[in-house]
């Protein structure tokens, strides 16, 4: 295989493992690599679930009869002539094949989720359908799932104190929205903040970061506007896209021809039927996916933007503090304008280590949206404790609290990063995503092994979030790592000898790559692939 | 030690097993009526082998 540049690639069908250097849009390598699923494999989880479906049906039919005591939510008597609720798929797979293995999520935390926390001990008497707590507390669990990327959850520091003092000052509770009495001075003075660290004209900050998409979106857009929205894009984006009442066509994952295309076609041909051009058209883009680990191929997305004169959303929640050389987001990773980008949205959630979202751009687009945002009329504004976490935290990231905690943290997430994942790789996982993602999904596969991956690494001491099917494809189940700049290089050890064991355990090495030490020479044509088979 | 190292590795075997045909998430009776499917059809196909392999062997080796 020869390398391919950036523009040639799409996840289907070739081992796409390349790095890009593309004519100077990309000042720095992309590595990206989505290895494909082994045949044996694939077959062999679809006959797992073929067994676990037959199975669904026989405890459907006991359940129908009678023979079987029937915990889940049915009809009532007098409603069995109505059209049926329960019948769909969703809630086939939620009976039979949720339930089964449930005790792998929802587990009660019972302290800040950092670097390590405790958990509260579960058992169930009855496979999952109640559970009964022991008493007991697993004490210093290694916290591999939270989006604690820069180590901001903590419950001791400077933030905390903070946060404190503002708590004893203005209390919790807001009582109200933004454009009634909720705006305290403190939000504005948040808003001056996020917009000097993100390096635009205007920002504003919402309550909660999922609202903040879907209330959003419906206020800058309308009907006779078209959004492109990316395959995998959140919930909250497709819910907001939605709301607005746009037309939304979608383009496959990052590939920057199936989103040329649309552009072109959108521009040429116009509205449907009456072949009118669009009053807007809008792409909607992460900086970072979080199932896939991938990045968004910004550089081409603004040129293409640029040429076709559309406009960019760019949703932030990931990558804000976790990528660019001082933790400004995927903008300052690609050393790219923020200017370029129309509306920057982002969450506090994740790097900061609080809640809430905020909105970026021209001051001309922040005004527009606190007369017009739903969630500026309707929701209550951001509480003062969250607020001052949040101002603390990012005084921190960008050096103006005097110390230089912030950027050793920023490097040190970039490390740890790394390190995690050439590790992952060098064990034969397969590892989905971008070398630079703090986000680390794991490909597991089959469905028992989602459950099993789960429990052993509860039992050695090591939280980690798996996920299956509704939120992946479904024979794409994996375990989503995110490493954090709170981990020490000792945690990621343990961590990394207890995932290869338990590897080995459930024959989780899948991956046939076994990868040479990275080679950085510049692009020529003649340069092979990196990987030896 | 050689039994207790063979029954190690059966157990290990048995688990993978579990895991691939996704038993593992099966409750036990279910495994049982798996399993006895299972080693029945396997017992009725190697019985059938075990019946009618001679006569094929020879049909084959007269034609």
């Amino acid at each position: 295989y020869h390398q391919k540049i950036c523009l040639h690639c799409d996840k289907v069908n070739r081992k796409s493992s390349h790095i890009c250097h593309n004519g100077g849009i990309y000042k720095r390598p992309f590595k990206e690599s989505f290895e494909e699923t082994p045949m044996l494999v694939a077959v062999l989880t679809y006959m797992g679930y073929g067994i676990l479906t037959l199975f669904g049906y026989l405890r459907d039919f006991l359940r129908e009869w009678k023979i079987e005591k029937c915990h889940n939510a049915t009809e009532r008597e007098e409603q069995k002539d109505f059209v049926p609720l329960y019948q769909d798929f969703e809630n086939f797979y939620t009976r039979n094949l949720y339930m089964r293995i449930r005790d792998s999520w929802n587990r009660p935390i019972c302290s800040v989720p950092g670097a390590k926390f405790d958990i509260l001990e579960r058992v169930s008497y009855d496979y999952n359908w109640t559970f009964k707590y022991t008493g007991r507390i697993v004490n210093d669990v290694i916290n591999m799932g939270s989006y604690n990327y820069l180590g901001f959850a903590e419950n001791s520091g400077v933030c905390a104190d903070a946060a404190a003092e503002m708590t004893l000052k203005y209390g919790v509770g807001v009582c109200s929205t933004r454009r009634e009495i909720g705006n305290l001075d403190k939000h504005e003075e948040l808003e001056k903040l996020v917009a000097k660290f993100l390096g635009v004209e205007a920002s504003m900050a919402f309550g909660m970061g999922f609202a903040t998409n879907s209330m959003n979106i419906p206020a800058l857009v309308g009907k006779g506007c078209l959004i492109l929205s990316d395959e995998l894009n959140h919930a909250s984006l497709v819910l907001g896209a939605r709301l607005s009442g746009a037309t939304i066509r979608v383009f496959k994952h990052n590939n920057m021809q199936s989103l040329e295309k649309l552009l072109k076609d959108a521009i040429v041909h116009g509205q449907p039927r009456t072949h009118r051009p669009w009053k807007k058209i809008l792409i909607l883009v992460e900086g970072i996916y979080s199932m896939e680990g991938s990045i968004v191929h910004l550089p081409d997305i603004i040129a293409l933007k640029k040429k076709y004169k559309a406009y960019l959303y760019l949703d932030e929640a990931h990558s804000i503090g976790a990528l660019g050389p001082t933790g400004r987001g995927v903008v300052e990773y690609f050393g790219l304008d923020p200017r370029d980008v129309d509306i920057m949205m982002g969450t506090f959630t994740k790097s900061f280590g609080a809640a809430g979202g905020y909105i970026g751009g021209t001051k001309e687009l922040v005004d527009y949206l606190r007369t017009h945002s739903h969630s500026a009329v309707y929701a209550t504004s951001m509480s003062p404790p969250v607020v001052e976490q949040i101002i603390t935290s990012m005084k921190c990231i960008m050096g103006e609290d005097g110390t230089t905690l912030g950027q050793e943290r920023v490097q040190q997430l970039a490390e740890n990063t790394r390190y995690f994942r050439r590790k992952l790789q060098e064990m034969g996982f397969i590892i989905y995503g971008n070398d630079d993602s703090p986000v680390v999904p794991m490909m597991l596969y089959m469905p028992a092994k989602i459950g099993a991956f789960g429990r052993e690494m509860l039992k050695r001491n090591i939280g980690v979030v798996v996920v299956g099917f509704p939120a992946t494809p479904i024979i794409e189940s994996r375990a989503r790592f995110c490493v954090s700049a709170a981990h020490t290089k000792e945690m990621l050890d343990t961590a990394l000898n207890v995932i290869n064991e338990v590897g080995d355990l459930l024959q989780l090495k899948y991956s046939r790559h076994r990868l040479v030490p990275l080679l950085d020479r510049p692009f020529d044509e003649t340069t092979y692939e990196e990987n030896e088979d | 030690m050689g039994l207790r190292s063979a029954w190690k590795q059966m157990s290990w075997l048995y688990y993978q097993y579990l895991l691939i045909t996704a038993l593992y998430m099966l409750e036990p009776w279910e495994r049982t009526v798996f399993n006895s499917l299972l080693i029945s059809v396997a017992g009725m196909a190697v019985y059938t082998g075990y019946v009618f392999m001679p006569q094929h062997i020879m049909a084959i080796l007269h034609y």
